[in-house]
């Protein structure tokens, strides 16, 4: 039994204006890509993914999208909030060539991962792509660590424009050569994207918006590769079915959210459609 | 292996005598058939109503130390969509599918009915019996013997597929429901539905855990009162039953059977046991009987029927 856990919000950071990391003092037995099923026993419990978790701490980063998580961003550091979990699949940890490719509020668990990650001893290049600078995920966390970073926005208000797919394009077919991280000087334009020194990749991990992930697909080639998807959940315990994946039925709180290329390349809803609470499909 | 645990059901033969039941693994058509390749012989689609309805608002499930506690509130995509995917189901296999449906009066079920004549599914399921939706419809209508024979009845008139009953445990006299059940024209019943409501509080937060406050128990802490049902029911009807509640493993199944069931449910052990649940029991089922010496799942003995089973029945 995954027993529920009751405790006060330690630390409550905002990254941007509807983005904020919620922090617990608590053991937490979570891998990267896993998540938690949190609520506040006002009306909703929602998963969210483990954004950092290390001896005695975790985190989630949560985007202000409706009325939970509304609710959730009036909270105040000593509330109180209950969470179960941590729930479903994690990625797998490579110790070799990775690149990881993240948009939106699917970037954090991507720090909890590059964490892992350099832990086992990859060479860890990360993507994170965001709209403007401002909207920018976990950027500075990322420029501490031990790591090739490229950020890039849509606006290209840090120099370039593009997005994490259009840099992870480039990445993949060998037009683009990630320097390493140069202290916390880590613009994109302060170093030089050279064509030589051909890399290749063992292992790609993504999580995103499912239409960034379904348009990166297509520059996978023949590359391993996780991606992190989301579908409406409710028991998080694997019997609603509310969140099974056409036309395999495996049910992503369980044997996902994190799959593997061999997965995903079965589902015929993946970028297509997904089921909202009443099980109704809703295309994306 | 199937060879052995196949058995008859209202005509339709079945490879086990394994059910998915209502609410588990069946909000797709995905769902239902990952439950019929790993061992189910009968599927059950979701609860569907005339509408979508999201359901309640979480929590709606939560885990305790022999059971869970849910109130969904019988989300569903509506009947349409929801017979939409019980046929893209049909399409990939040919396990038998019960379609359970739910309404709170006779118009209701007569609409639903009709929209079912015209589905692939095999059997048509009457949840007379949901404890979690109290707030908005009342008493389930599986407490009373008068509502039960209303709907039971009106749709026979109807329906072009055999009807099963799905009744509740939480009544006084389950042998007067399940007669008027019978009495109605009902081709099998179905039982039984969550436990209680119950609930489980918070004690930090001093809240009730679920934010519908009470919800139907299941898993291992029913199945006593499961059996006991089933076997009181079996002993006064003369119409098959699934039987269902607590069966995690093959000799609760065994048990079930014995007590009268000629199916047998499996929901709740989907989460203890994982989707391969329905595989395990069948071995386990055909390991009892191995070592029991029943070459035939019909070989099975039941208990011998109760005496005077019906004697408080006074429909
Ligand atoms: C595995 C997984 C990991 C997630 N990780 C994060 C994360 O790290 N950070 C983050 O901000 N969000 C994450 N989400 C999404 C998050 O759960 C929703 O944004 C949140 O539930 C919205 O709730 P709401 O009441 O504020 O909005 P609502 O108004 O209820 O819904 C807005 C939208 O959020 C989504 N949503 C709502 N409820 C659920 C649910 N129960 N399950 C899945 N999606 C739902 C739907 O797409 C819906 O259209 C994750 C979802 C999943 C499935
Ligand atoms: C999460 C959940 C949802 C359920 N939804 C329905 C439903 O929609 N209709 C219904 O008739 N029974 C529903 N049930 C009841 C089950 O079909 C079954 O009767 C009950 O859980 C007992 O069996 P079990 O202990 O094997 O789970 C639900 C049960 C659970 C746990
Ligand atoms: S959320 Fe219920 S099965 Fe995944």
């Amino acid at each position: 039994m995954n027993k529920r856990v009751t405790l006060t919000i330690a630390k409550i950071e905002h990254e941007t204006k509807d983005i904020k990391t919620f922090t617990f003092y608590h053991k937490l037995d979570a891998r990267p890509g896993q998540f938690i099923m949190l609520t506040d026993f006002e009306g909703g419990e929602k998963p969210f993914s483990i954004s950092d978790c290390t001896e005695n701490e975790f985190s989630v980063t949560v985007k202000k999208i409706g009325e939970f998580t509304t609710r959730l961003f009036s909270k105040r550091e000593g509330d109180l909030m209950s969470f179960r979990g941590a729930y479903g699949s994690s990625f797998f940890i490579s110790n070799t060539k990775v690149l990881l490719v993240g948009g939106g509020y699917g970037v954090p668990p991507l720090y909890f991962l590059a964490k892992r990650l350099l832990k086992a001893g990859a060479e860890v290049v990360v993507v994170n792509g965001a709209r403007t600078e401002e909207d920018l995920l976990f950027d500075d966390k990322f420029k501490e660590l031990n790591i090739k970073y490229i950020n890039i926005t849509e606006k290209g208000d840090l120099g370039k424009k593009g997005t994490s797919v259009s840099i992870a394009k480039k990445l993949l077919q060998n037009q683009l050569v990630p320097k390493p991280q140069l202290g916390n000087n880590n613009h994109p334009q302060a170093g030089a994207w050279g064509r030589e020194n051909r890399e290749k990749f063992d292992f790609l991990y993504a999580a995103g918006p499912e239409k960034m992930m379904k348009n990166l697909q297509k520059f996978t080639g023949d590359i391993t590769y996780e991606f992190l998807l989301e579908r409406y959940m409710k028991c998080a315990i694997g019997i609603c079915g509310n969140c099974t994946v056409d036309p395999l039925g495996i049910r992503l709180c369980v044997e996902g959210p994190v799959l593997h290329k061999k997965l995903v390349e079965q589902l015929t809803e993946f970028g297509k459609y997904h089921r909202d609470a009443s099980g109704k499909r809703i295309g994306f | 292996m199937y060879n052995r645990l196949k058995t008859k059901f209202l005509g339709i033969e079945v490879k086990s005598p394994l059910v998915l039941p209502a609410g588990i693994m069946d909000m797709s058509f995905s769902g239902l058939d990952i439950s019929a390749r790993n061992g189910a012989g009968m599927v059950t689609s979701k609860s569907l109503t005339l509408e979508p309805r999201s359901g309640h608002k979480g929590p709606v499930i939560a885990e305790f130390e022999s059971g869970l506690l849910n109130s969904m509130g019988l989300c569903n995509p509506g009947i349409v969509d929801g017979l939409a995917e019980i046929d893209e189901f049909k399409e990939r296999s040919d396990t038998p599918v019960i379609v359970s449906v739910f309404a709170n009066n006779t118009q209701d079920f007569i609409k639903i009915t009709n929209r079912v004549n015209d589905s692939k599914a095999d059997f048509l399921e009457l949840n007379l019996s949901c404890p979690n939706v109290y707030d908005e419809f009342g008493i389930p209508l599986a407490a009373s013997k008068n509502k039960v024979y209303e709907i039971v009845n009106a749709v026979k008139r109807d329906s072009e597929l055999p009807v099963i009953a799905k009744l509740s445990p939480n009544v006084l006299n389950i042998i007067d429901i399940a007669t008027a059940a019978e009495k109605a024209g009902a081709d099998a019943l179905c039982l039984i539905n969550t436990v209680g409501p119950g609930m489980l509080i918070d004690i930090k937060m001093v809240k009730p855990v679920l934010f519908p406050k009470f919800g139907g128990l299941s898993g291992p802490c029913i199945k006593p009162v499961a059996l006991k049902l089933i076997y009181q029911t079996y002993s006064a009807v003369n119409i098959p039953i699934i039987g269902m509640g607590g069966v995690t493993d093959g000799e609760d199944a065994i048990e079930m059977i014995m007590a009268g069931a000629i199916l047998v449910g499996v929901g709740t052990a989907v989460y203890y046991r994982g989707i391969e649940v329905f595989n395990k029991i069948n071995k386990e089922i055909i390991q009892f009987m191995d070592e029991s010496g029943y070459s035939l799942l019909e070989e099975i003995p039941r208990l011998e029927k109760l005496e005077n089973a019906t004697q408080t029945s006074d429909l």
